[in-house]
């Protein structure tokens, strides 16, 4: 009676093993999309009305972003010639969704308004043109920093999601 | 007669190191802060900016970066103002101050000027920089720069009121 206790009990106990493992199994992510170099393209003025130093520092902290994350072995700015030399390149463009520029003065007395906030549409296309991934990613500073800060959350941001979507041959995973 | 050559000579020259002088006195340097873009440099360096032989110089402690003005896309003015008790010092002051008169710091700012330029390096590929300096300085340093080859796409405001007063002459 004793034995038949503890044999159901250790099936019991295995079939839960088996059911966890499958869940696991189902939840894992999709494999990654293989890329050796990005391209970083600067983001169009034509757009929604975004400063030039907003531009110019969401290009700028894109690239460092990446090129700390090392996602990709090689992270090209927009034109770079030696771009078109690279295999399994893509191309990263970003164009404004929402801006919204918050006030410093008031983000740090009232503590709640004055947030600055950007959503911006992430699309990471191959050398044909076809889109790989599309992501609108927001960058927003709440509390402490100046403006420009959002763009450095969503470059953080942006480069995480190019972490978990692509890897390059020669990078361990 | 030697030496009234020599004493000629030394005038000519004398002159001429004086001209020099007088001509870099003239162009435009101010201090700036380098907010981000230069490679190898971390950002809000601290430095000095000037316009000289054709590219934009800025000098900081350990070195100095220099970009060709031709090679300049773009270069545009803004105004902003920043905290004037700034970094980790006006963080933690501002919440660690007494009866809560650290929410008062917020309010002690200064304005300034900003500059953002893009360029293209040698292999063609762009790169963008953020520079802060002190209002009214950063007028200047755009003019120079576009004296000496560089685009912008934003035309100064001055010139922007010229032409439109040209061109509503022109009308009458």
């Amino acid at each position: 009676m004793r034995t038949n206790l503890r044999n159901a009990l250790a099936a019991f106990v295995l079939l839960t093993l088996c059911f966890a493992g499958h869940l696991r199994a189902e939840t894992k992510q999709p494999a990654k999309m293989k890329a050796s170099a990005v391209e970083v393209k600067m983001i169009p003025s034509d757009e929604l009305t975004l400063p030039p130093e907003f531009r110019v520092s969401l290009y700028e902290n894109l690239i460092e972003q990446l090129r700390k994350r090392a996602v990709f072995p090689s992270v090209y700015r927009d034109g770079d010639r030696n771009a078109g030399n690279a295999a399994d390149l893509i191309t990263l463009e970003c164009t404004v969704v929402k801006f919204k520029k918050g006030n410093e003065t008031l983000r740090q007395v009232t503590m709640v308004a004055g947030a600055t906030s950007m959503t911006l549409r992430c699309e990471f296309t191959d050398k044909n043109g076809n889109s790989l991934l599309v992501r609108d990613i927001t960058g927003k500073v709440r509390f402490f920093g100046g403006n420009l800060k959002a763009t450095y959350d969503f470059a953080k941001k942006t480069a995480k999601v190019a972490e978990e979507n692509f890897s390059s041959a020669s990078r361990r995973s | 007669m030697i030496s009234t050559v020599r004493v000629a000579l030394i005038a000519i020259t004398l002159s001429f190191c004086f001209s020099v002088s007088r001509a870099q006195q003239a162009q435009t340097e101010t201090g700036a802060v380098q907010l981000i873009g230069f490679a190898g440099l971390k950002e809000n360096t601290k430095g000095r900016l000037t316009v000289i032989n054709g590219s934009l110089h800025f000098t900081y402690s350990k070195g100095y970066v220099d970009v060709c003005a031709a090679s300049i896309e773009d270069v545009v003015t803004g105004k902003d103002s920043q905290r004037l008790i700034g970094g980790t010092f006006g963080t933690v002051a501002s919440i660690a101050a007494p009866y809560g008169s650290g929410s008062a710091l917020p309010f002690f700012r200064k304005k300034v000027d900003i500059l953002t330029i893009q360029y293209r390096d040698a292999d063609g590929g762009l790169h963008g920089a953020i520079f802060t300096m002190p209002r009214g300085q950063a007028d200047p340093i755009k003019k120079e720069l576009l004296a000496q080859g560089a685009h912008t796409s934003e035309p100064i405001l001055a010139d922007l009121i010229k032409n439109l007063s040209d061109s509503r002459e022109e009308k009458r």
